[in-house]
């Protein structure tokens, strides 16, 4: 880019004027950076009940881990219950020696939502493929 | 269109547009980000929070459930009667039959309730399922 924007005695200004530009520019920036986590919310898929059915009926019963969400406090994997701050503990090994990776959830009604959920999180990082959430 | 010389001490009379394209740049923008929230229900919902995520940024059906019991079929507000019904219309529009039907609820709901509207919405057709989170910034225990 010249140095010479203003060519002397003529008033022509021959740069381009760059401020509006960066000016829009680091506004919607600080939009992006603001509105980003609020706008776009994640979310967890589950198996519809009706796959989940054809899904735990093909997986051989060995094969697939059953949690059962019993209270907010404990959880039942497999046949054994443990302490949801726990469930990691238990469930790590179990998904790990799935070869199907399937987890199908079974929770009580009184359970909230969000442990619900949180029992679902915990199942996906510890590598379950599949989530299958079983009615009653 | 032609270029006018502008002479020592001449008064620009032109109007400047530089600041009105700014600002409708600005609104363009606020408005291409504030669009999806715009097809969400205005219900009070504390989504739970989840480290891992899977389906985001996709068209959607949602379904909203708030503490208080309110329920909505995107921005539509419904009665637990209306939901199938509303349900399967949201469904049968052009395209949707596969369309992802995410369940938002608050994390203080009962799982009772969220298993029916989950029920529910297979009834009305839903192939794939998801559960609303929050990104969970922290690090994994």
């Amino acid at each position: 880019m010249s140095a010479r924007a203003r060519k002397p005695g003529t008033g022509i200004i021959s740069e381009i004027n760059m401020t509006p530009l960066i000016d829009v520019s680091l506004v919607l920036v600080v939009i992006l950076l603001v509105a980003t986590p609020l706008a776009f919310q994640s979310s967890l898929l589950l198996s519809t009940a009706a796959a989940s059915r054809r899904e735990a009926a093909t997986a051989a019963a060995p094969d697939r881990v059953e949690i059962t969400v019993l209270s907010e406090e404990s959880v039942r994997v497999g046949s054994a219950v443990v302490p949801r701050p726990e469930l990691a503990r238990a469930l790590g090994p179990a998904i790990e020696h799935s070869a199907s990776r399937l987890v199908v959830v079974r929770c009580a009604d009184g359970v909230t939502h969000g442990t619900f959920v949180g029992v679902l999180d915990e199942a996906h990082a510890l590598g379950a493929s599949r989530i299958a959430v079983v009615g009653r | 269109m032609r270029r006018r010389v502008r002479r020592e001490g001449e008064l620009i009379t032109r109007i400047n547009v530089t600041p009105i394209i700014d600002v409708a740049l600005v609104l363009v923008t606020i408005l291409l980000v504030t669009a999806p929230m715009m097809s969400i229900a205005d219900l009070p919902v504390n989504l739970p929070k989840a480290r891992t995520r899977e389906a985001e940024d996709e068209r959607n059906v949602s379904i909203t459930r708030s503490v208080a019991g309110e329920l909505a079929v995107d921005r539509e507000r419904v009665t637990r009667e209306q939901l199938g019904v509303a349900l399967r219309a949201a469904l049968a529009k052009p395209g949707n039959d596969r369309v992802l039907v995410v369940v938002r609820a608050d994390s203080g709901v009962p799982y009772g309730e969220i298993r029916d509207l989950l029920g529910e919405a297979r009834r009305a057709g839903a192939r794939r399922i998801a559960v609303a989170t929050r990104q969970r910034e922290e690090a994994p225990k």
